[in-house]
Order: structure tokens, then sequence, then C-alpha cells
């Protein structure tokens, strides 16, 4: 069979986005992709796929299932066939990303200090009091430059006419960039010369930049400050993105053992005595930074950690206390912060959002139960999620009385179908639905998105729940420069 | 250099040269116990490189496909080359970031080769040679890569140290546990197979031909095996290189700390390079690579202690 069969074969759902066909002809962006698959029988792609597990298992970009004592290697799955962003569309999305993260961070300020926003009668105070990612340590608090989130990833889908919608804002630790480099990587080698002919941006330059303004927090005046990487461990499933992102940038990885606080000032163990830190890029989360402040039985973090922070001896990325403008009940105040902080409209659209302590929209979705995505306001990772179109009756029961228990806890957002994008799968192209998470990363000298991301592809087909822990994949993401 | 990334790296590369050391024991054992016509024993590798005890050693002692399987792929067995390439990946997967992208792909596929169903097949079934060369072959590439690719900086100097350090104990351990096979009487030992092999298994063979002519005798054995200043893996070099590399770690900040190890390092530099193959036997083999070993050892608890403890 010739590829150009394979290529005919494939039917997306009439009523999805796809990604390369509209209506049976294939997108200007997609013709060089196809015409460079047109060139391949199937036993070619199909030993291009082998050609990337094996790349991806001997570099080791893998992470570890521990099952009864010992531990199992398994690749993020990775589909071959690339996601295809025109310039158009992505100055379009890079500009509504600057605008929601420049809110977002102006957000984390005045809900730290002032509070102007919930004194205006914005946002209620009660959602952001209840909200447990409000973190008392971190009231009056000024984070250097003013900046909250120095790393985001923003969740973006796009509905059934094309049109962008934020899905979440991750802008806590978000995780997943280092698949953005190598996949890059891979597929370099997959297409041989494919990428400068139809002028793919590239994404190399995200550790310099992050490097940049990393150095750029250090809080002692020193030309050489000391930037560090707090990584978990090596049983984090992100550990291999954390030795990665250290590496490119030249970076310690350290782990919580390996620090220490003295006098406020935090310090490295080395070889030749301590030696003291100035910005620490942590890759734990709040609540197991410091035992002395958050959870006791921490065993990730540094004792005394933010008392160093508060002194300003340190700097930590991203700023603790971030969760209260990610959380999923605020999600649907971002448009309304945008307007309020920066006098504009919104550029990027929000999924409408019920908030379910509100007795007439709790009633509206009640009535709609099937066409409602629920998700728990605390969870992330695909977790703690009610699909109400393919939910039995008993668990939409379950979630209503739970939701009438603590209405706090759980938002609705009505069903948006995501675009679909071809992957190669048992020998055949198939549409499966993706979605797009770019990295933005804010800085003393504004908010730069590296062209590229990391595109989330839920495998099985029909389902739209694209999170790695619930059986998602990752494609490389093409940015075209013209 | 933090001091968990020190250990990691010294605790990688001993157990690379335990995992060589092991794997060319079991090469030439295995060739002996086709060239031997009578009773083959296993027994000495075993008590070199496991934690059995002498009687259950010697329940698979002469079941040689047994002893391969224990020894490679046994995860039960601590010492065994899979658990230890293991150990030696895991070390290096929390140090990813100090080592060089292409010692860890190397490392990285050595772990997956030792777990490759089809060369345990070999190795169980077929010809076990054949599959042993080609574990040997990774470990060989691995110090190839280590070379070529490693900065010459603290951490190089903490890998070789444990490896020579590693290399060290397992020559001496080897040369007391063969002889004392032969309870340290060296007249008894005649049958010229048994050294053969023992030099054969750390790669000194050729070596000892071209040097010392007129045939077999323990005295040579033992001046090859612990005094030649140019075999590679005798106790002498091995030591000379620990030496080495330890002196690269002076610093300002850690004098003290510099300064009670460097006195060990010369101390038992001292003692086995001032000694010949006379004095060795005078005062008895056994005592003096007893001797030799502990000095050893309290080099590697005293690194940890002064370099390596982040607890």
């Amino acid at each position: 069979m010739l590829t150009n069969e394979l290529l005919n074969g494939y039917c997306p759902d009439s009523n999805t986005w796809d990604e390369m066909y509209n209506t049976g002809s294939v997108r200007q962006q997609y013709s060089g992709v196809v015409d460079f698959l047109q060139r391949l029988s199937i036993e070619e792609l199909g030993k291009k796929e082998e050609q990337a597990k094996r790349l991806f298992m001997t570099q080791g970009i893998t992470f570890t299932v521990y099952n009864s004592g010992e531990g199992i290697e398994k690749i993020f799955p990775f589909d071959i066939i690339p996601r295809i962003i025109t310039a158009t569309e992505w100055a379009y999305i890079e500009k509504g990303i600057q605008q929601r993260l420049k809110a977002l961070n102006l957000f984390l300020k005045d809900v730290y200090n002032e509070q102007f926003i919930i004194k205006d009668g914005l946002v209620p105070l009660s959602i952001i009091y209840s909200c447990p990612h409000f973190l008392r340590e971190m009231v009056r608090f000024p984070v250097p430059y003013d900046i909250y989130v120095h790393i985001a990833g923003i969740d973006l889908i796009r509905d059934n006419d094309g049109s962008f919608y934020v899905l979440e804002d991750n802008l806590r630790t978000p995780s997943g960039v280092s698949y953005m480099l190598e996949n890059r990587e891979i597929t370099k080698r997959i297409f041989p010369d494919l990428l400068p002919l139809i002028n793919v941006r590239s994404v190399m330059e995200y550790p310099n930049i992050l490097h940049k303004n990393l150095v750029s927090l250090a809080p002692r005046q020193n030309s050489n400050p000391t930037v560090v990487l707090l990584s978990p461990g090596i049983y984090n499933s992100a550990y291999f993105e954390h030795t990665t992102l250290a590496r490119m940038m030249g970076i310690e990885l350290v782990e919580g053992r390996d620090l220490v606080v003295d006098n406020h000032r935090v310090y490295m163990k080395t070889t030749a005595g301590l030696q003291q830190v100035d910005v620490i890029y942590r890759r734990v989360d709040d609540d197991f930074l410091d035992p002395l402040v958050f959870n006791a039985s921490s065993a990730l973090g540094v004792s005394g950690i933010m008392s160093a922070y508060r002194k300003g001896n340190v700097a930590i990325v991203n700023a603790v206390g971030n969760g209260v403008a990610d959380d999923k009940a605020i999600y649907a105040y971002v448009p309304a912060m945008i307007r309020y902080y920066l006098n504009e409209e919104p550029i990027l659209k929000n999924v409408p959002t019920y908030q379910l302590g509100n007795i007439e929209e709790r009633e509206h979705v009640f009535k709609n139960m099937n066409q409602m995505v629920i998700k728990k306001t605390n969870e992330s990772g695909g977790y703690g999620m009610l699909m109400g179109h393919s939910a039995s009756d008993k668990e939409i029961a379950d979630f209503q009385a739970a939701i009438i228990k603590d209405p706090r806890q759980f938002i609705a957002q009505p069903t948006i179908s995501l675009s679909s994008a071809p992957c190669y799968m048992n020998g055949k192209l198939q549409p499966r639905r993706v979605d797009l998470r770019p990295y933005a990363l804010c800085g003393p000298n504004g908010i730069r998105i590296v062209p590229g991301g990391l595109t989330r592809v839920a495998l099985r087909e029909g389902s739209l729940v694209v999170n790695s822990s619930q059986g998602g994949g990752s494609k490389d993401t093409w940015v075209l420069a013209v | 250099m933090l001091s968990r990334v020190a250990d990691s790296l010294f605790w990688m590369n001993r157990y690379m040269e335990r995992t060589d050391g092991i794997l060319r024991m079991l090469k030439t054992n295995y060739a002996l116990s086709q060239d031997d016509l009578q009773y083959f024993s296993w027994q000495p590798v075993l008590k070199i490189f496991t934690f059995l005890s002498d009687e259950e050693a010697a329940t698979i002692a002469c079941q040689g496909r047994t002893v391969l399987q224990y020894m490679v792929s046994d995860k039960e067995n601590p010492n065994s080359v899979l658990n230890i390439v293991t150990q030696a990946r895991e070390n290096a997967r929390s140090v990813q970031d100090h080592i060089t992208k292409e010692l860890w792909q190397c490392l990285n596929d050595f772990y997956h080769t030792v777990r490759d169903e089809q060369l345990l097949e070999w190795l169980y079934k077929e010809d076990p040679i054949t599959a042993l060369d080609v574990l040997i072959k990774q470990g060989l590439l691995f110090y190839g890569t280590a070379d070529i690719t490693m900065a010459r900086g603290e951490g190089y100097s903490f890998m070789n140290i444990g490896r020579f350090l590693e290399r060290a104990i397992q020559s001496a351990n080897i040369l007391d546990v063969k002889f004392s096979d032969s309870k340290f009487d060296f007249s008894n030992v005649t049958d010229t197979t048994y050294w053969r092999y023992l030099l054969l298994s750390i790669s000194g063979y050729e070596l000892y031909l071209r040097k010392y002519s007129g045939g077999f005798e323990a005295r040579r054995v033992v001046e090859q095996i612990v005094l030649n200043d140019h075999f590679p893996r005798s106790v002498m070099y091995s030591i000379d290189q620990v030496s080495r590399y330890f002196e690269r770690m002076k610093s300002e900040q850690t004098t003290s700390a510099y300064n009670s190890i460097d006195f060990m390092i010369g101390k038992v530099k001292s003692r086995v390079r001032y000694s010949t193959p006379e004095t060795i036997m005078q005062q008895g083999l056994h005592e003096f690579l007893t001797g030799v070993k502990n000095d050893l050892y309290a080099i590697g608890t005293a690194l940890s202690q002064h370099y390596f403890a982040y607890t």
C-alpha cells in the first residue's frame, strides 16, 4: 500500500476542526509534510516510528513506573506526524497569552497585597479565601520585580469552528517543556531536511531565555550567582525533564537533602563546604517546599526555606502561592481581570464556566448534565473529572450529590469538542484529539513565548482527555515562520 | 560540587569496575570449565563476588549455568551484573547533569542490554562467551566514552578514585581467595592451567609471559598482581591512580579533610611500594592482603565522611 492511500483513508469527524484537512483538502500549512509522506511507503513510515521509539529509549527519555519493587521504563507515547501552526495563528496565540499572563501576574500581586479587585467587587472574597492554594505566608511579601509567574504553561484547545480557547492556566510548576525540546530533536531525524524547507521556527532558545531570567532574579550583587533546580528526585515522573533542563542551562540539580538553611540563607552542601544559593527554580509543589511552614511530613523540601525567601535572601521560581490564580473556580474571572487591570478586551476566549454555588447556574448545569464537563477545582492531571456525554447515570448522580454537598469544589463547563490531528497508528492515519501547551517565560524584560509547545494527544479513539496520566501522548509542534 | 553528586559519581564507577571484574571472571572461568576434564568448581568465583555462605555456594558451585544465571541476572543477588548495572545507572540518573549525555546514553544502553531476553538466552542455553563478550564490550564503551567526553574536573577525579579503589580491592581479593584454595601452600599449586586462568581473568596473562619467561611460579604471580607498576590491574598501579586523582582534590577550603585522607593513601601506598615478593611471603600473603584491604576500606569510609556526607 502506498502512503497515498494512507492519506485517502483519513476521515476526520465532520463536526470537528481538523488541523490537517478542511472538507477533503489538505490545509496549506500541511502540504510540505503531506508531500514528504507521499514519497514514503508504509514500511518506511513504520520504520520511522520504530526509529523514534528507539531514540527515546536509548536516550533514556523515559519515566519509570515502580511496580512491585521493580522499575519499568516507559516512553511517553510519541506520534511522529507533527502538528503545524501557521504564522498568523501563532501571532494571535502569542499576543493572547502575553495579555493573559500580564493580567494574571497583576492579579497575584493584587490579591496578596491591596486586594483592589475584591474591594471593587469583581471577584468575591469567599472564592479567594476558600482556595487552599491561597497562602497567608505570601501576604504583603514583595516578590522580585513583582513577577509571580515566571514560567507558565497555558493549555489551549480549538472548538469546531477553529477558534482558540484557554482550557487551563498552569501557573505553579508546569511540566512537559523537555518534551517540546526532545520531540524536536526526534523529528529532525525523522523528517530530514524538511524543517528548513518549510520554515519551521526553532525552539532551542528556551533554556537560554529561562536561564537569563533566573540569573536576573539573584538577590545578591554577584556577577555569577548560584542558580539551582530543586527536584523531588529520581522517583519523580518528571525527573528526566529536571535533568534535561539543568543540563541545558548548566545549573546545579539539587534535591531537598542537598540544601540547608542557616541564618535565613540557603546553602548547598558541596565537597568544598557550604555554598550559598541565590535562585531556586523549584519543581517541588508549594505544599512540600518547607516542612516548617507547610506539610510537616515533607521530606522533599528544605526546612526554613520560606523564611529565607521572605527575607529576600533567595529567589524562588515560580513564586509560592500561585495556585490561587490557576484555581479552576477563579479561572472564570480571568476575562474580568484582563478588563480590570489592563482595560483591554481578552484576546483568547475562556471556556464558559458555571459556578455551582450559584443556584441558577447549578440548575442549568443539572438539567444539561450530558453536555457538561464537571471538574474538581483543585485537581489536575485529568483526575476528578466527569465527562457528561459518556458518564453513566450512577456517576452523574454521585457527582450531583457531591456538588450539592460542597459546590465550591466543582465547576461545570460545556463540552468543547477539541480539534483533531492525524496520528500514525497501527499502519493507518487516524484523527485524534489534541490540545496545545505553549510555554511562556516572564522575566524583568517582558514575556517571551518560544514558538512551539507541547501538543498533547488523546490516543484513545473519540477521547477528549489528553493528560499523560490518562493515556495521552504527544506530538512535535511546528510553528511556521511565514 | 554537591556532596551527593560526588558520592553518586564515585559509586557509579565502583559499580562499573565491579561489573567488568565479574564479567571477565565469568568468561575465563567458563572457558576453564570447558578445559577441565575433572570436576570444576565455581566456589572461588562465588566467594569473591557474592555474599553466599560457603554452604550455599557449595550447592551450586558445580553447575556452571546456574552460577552464570545467579551472577548475571538474578534479581535476588545484590551483586549480580543486572543489579549493579542498575545501581550504576540509578547513580548516573541522579547526576545526569554532571556526566556527558554520551556517557549517560552508554550506561542506559548497558542497562537495556543486560535485560535483553535474547542475550540472556545465549548465556544460559547457547555459547555464554558470546553473550559475556557483548556485555564486556558495553563496559569498555563506558570507559572509552568517559575518557573521551568527560571534563577533567572534580567529578572525573571522584569517578576515577572510585574505579581504582574498587580495582585495588578486587585484585587483592582475587589473589587472596585463589591462594586460599591451596591453603597458601605455594608448592601445592603445580597445575599451570590454574595460573593461566587466574592471570587471564584479570587480563594479565600476556604480560606475564613476556616478563617471566620461565614458566609459572607463585612468587612471580604475586609480584605481578601486587607489585607490578606496569600492570593496570595490579594493586600497586591501582593505588597509585587513587593517589594521583586524589591529589587533584587539594583545595584551600578542605585542608584538614584532605590531609587526613592523603595520609591514609600515602600509608597504604608505602606499605605496598616497599614490599618485595619475599617480604610478603615472609609476612604471609593472606595477612599482607588483609592489611592492604583494610587500609583501602578505611579510605572509602573516610571519603564518605569528609566529602560525601550530606545527610
